[in-house]
């Protein structure tokens, strides 16, 4: 177990770096040139940034809400908090809101992500903590809802300007600057924190709400609190770059054919994982069709997905 | 006896051609709607799309819904003797409903400059107005001329944006592409392979560009989104020393007002190469 977290970590450092050189035009990091290091500092290692808190973010909320649901197919936007996000910046947008400036779309998505949770959190809220069979649902319809009033204030709406504003809620990494970077840290490394804290309770949860009670953990109060870590996770991640698929639903399971199911390793195993894969699909998202750049979820998925159903093949043991 | 037939045979072909121009006539498309008043039929207009808002009066006529969506029982319910529509903007299934319904439509298939003079005498042609529109035509066909002749002094290596975030630019075989190529200079983006690409933040500080254009809806607007994407090329010669221009949204219809476009294009670019 000790060699494979190793070589997961050195994989994933190696990635990095990989990455930030590599692009349609390599930067040789010996020989670099004003404009060299200017595209390095600002443009590529912000993007690489953004890339690996989303993705990190979103493979460890996925690996959280998979145990707390029980549920192999949940995803972090199963809980409806990327609509609300997308309805919060198009809200802001219509209404013409722009008093924090550069930060006013990401700042209205968070927002928006921050209430569908509490909505969310407080649907699924009985008799002193939250039951994940109720959260999921509340999730799924309030998520419903809240698209459906997004597709309607696009659809009535004759702004241009809302309709391209809104094409960043479908995963942009292009524009990621270091000014978001603080706050997105500052959110996904509490989420993470606290699931990693609560890792062993989430360990017991998974095999039932009696069995996790009777080792001495109150299910609904852990529930409650991992789902303030996935909250903070994805709401934050949502803001840095919009919505990208595959990673929270698929990078637990390609994790747990690695490291096992106890979710002490798993979750920053998700994490590095889910970050290393979204740095490499945003790599190829803008080198094969450069100048013309694809949008990183697309290849996320692209890439992703065959390796997990060439897994499903080889392994036995599912997750 | 054949000779008969086909004198009467002629007749009535011939009769639609030299008839009046259509009374109702809906609209699919804006720049459609600008062409038709251009060609002196904006009171024989009965239905425009939702973003039809020039000229002023095509705002006061009834709505079909939008270009992407138009509304199919509208149209029917307008009784329109030809619908005019475009490959560029409207669903290609709209056509084949409208055949289904035996509503006799017009297809608008210009998308480049070049091609519009022509593109306008066919409608006119198609909508009994011909004389209105080949002197229409003529006369559009020789300000582009005038254009292409008065040869720029030094050519600039221009980039259109489209939007700021996530940026997108106008590409090749695009209206934008040809003004710039008309008035003598390059367009950066004209490599990549869409119409308008998502363009790498990183190609543009490479390319650096010596001028920069920003379109759109109203200038104010896109001086406010912008803000955050000039920061960020604060660096290129554009930026720096001041040759980025905004302007309107003549270059993002193919119809009369691209003339006005191209002219605004060319004072700027003008300017720019003081």
């Amino acid at each position: 177990m000790k060699t494979r977290v190793f070589i997961l970590i050195t994989a994933v450092a190696g990635i990095f770096g990989f990455a930030l050189l590599a692009g349609p035009r390599p930067i040789n990091p010996f020989a670099m040139s004003g404009l060299d290091r200017e595209i390095l500092l600002f443009v590529r290692l912000p993007r690489l940034v953004v890339a690996a808190l989303m993705g990190g973010g979103l493979g460890a909320s996925g690996a959280v809400l998979q145990g707390v649901l029980r549920n192999p197919l949940a995803d972090p936007y199963i809980l409806g908090l990327s609509s609300g996000a997308a309805l919060g910046a198009a809200a802001g947008i219509v209404l013409g809101v722009s008093f924090f400036g550069a930060l006013t779309v990401p700042l209205l998505a968070f927002a928006g992500a921050i209430g569908t949770g509490l909505l969310v959190g407080l649907m699924g809220w009985r008799r002193g903590g939250i039951w994940p069979e109720r959260l999921l649902l509340a999730g799924i319809g309030v998520g419903f809802m809240l698209s459906a009033v997004l597709m309607l204030f696009l659809s009535v709406s004759s702004n241009e300007g809302l309709r391209r504003a809104i094409l960043w809620i479908f995963g942009d990494l292009g524009m990621s600057d270091w000014k978001l970077i603080p706050y997105g840290a500052l959110l996904i490394g509490l989420g993470l924190a606290i699931a990693q804290r609560r890792a062993k309770a989430l360990n017991t949860l998974m095999l039932g709400d009696d069995l996790s009670h009777s080792l001495g953990f109150s299910p609904r109060k852990e529930t409650a609190l991992l789902f303030v870590s996935v909250g903070l996770m994805t709401a934050a991640s949502v803001a840095l770059g919009g919505m990208i698929g595959f990673i929270g639903l698929l990078m637990p399971h390609i994790m747990r054919f690695f490291v096992g199911t106890d979710n002490r390793i798993l979750l920053p195993a998700s994490a590095l994982g889910g970050g290393a894969l979204l740095v490499v699909a945003d790599l190829i998202g803008r080198t094969v069709m450069s100048p013309t750049e694809l949008p990183a979820g697309m290849v996320t998925a692209l890439l992703g997905a065959p390796y997990f159903l060439y897994l499903l093949r080889r392994r036995d043991v599912i997750g | 006896m054949l000779r008969v037939f086909l004198m009467v045979l002629m007749l009535f072909i011939s009769v639609p051609a030299m008839a009046d121009p259509p009374k109702r006539i809906v609209s699919l498309a804006p720049q459609i709607t600008e062409i038709l008043y251009a060609l002196d039929l904006g009171d024989n207009i009965v239905g425009v799309t939702t973003f039809c808002d020039y000229p002023p009066e095509a705002r006061e006529k009834p709505k079909i819904g939008g270009m992407s969506n138009p509304s199919l029982e509208a149209v029917v319910s307008l009784e329109p003797d030809i619908v005019v529509m475009t490959t560029d903007g409207n669903p290609k299934e709209f056509q084949a409903r409208l055949e289904t319904l035996q509503i006799k439509h017009y297809v608008f298939t210009a998308r480049r400059i070049s091609e519009l003079p022509d593109a306008i005498r066919d409608v006119g042609a198609a909508l009994g107005v011909k004389e209105r529109a080949d002197e229409f035509a003529g006369e559009l066909q020789r300000t582009l001329n005038g254009f292409r002749d008065k040869k720029t002094v030094a050519p600039l290596r221009v980039l259109f944006i489209v939007w700021p975030e996530p940026l997108v630019v106008a590409g090749p075989g695009t209206a934008v592409d040809d003004a710039i190529e008309l008035l003598g200079h390059e367009n950066i983006a004209a490599g990549a392979r869409l119409n308008y690409p998502k363009y790498s933040l990183e190609e543009v500080l490479r390319q650096a560009p010596d001028a920069i254009l920003i379109g759109g809806m109203g200038q104010e607007d896109m001086k406010k989104v912008s803000v955050g994407l000039l920061d960020r090329l604060k660096n290129t010669s554009a930026v720096r020393e001041g040759r980025v221009y905004y302007m309107g949204d003549g270059l993002f219809r193919l119809g009369p007002r691209v003339v006005d476009g191209i002219e605004e294009m060319a004072d700027v670019l003008d300017e720019a190469c003081k």
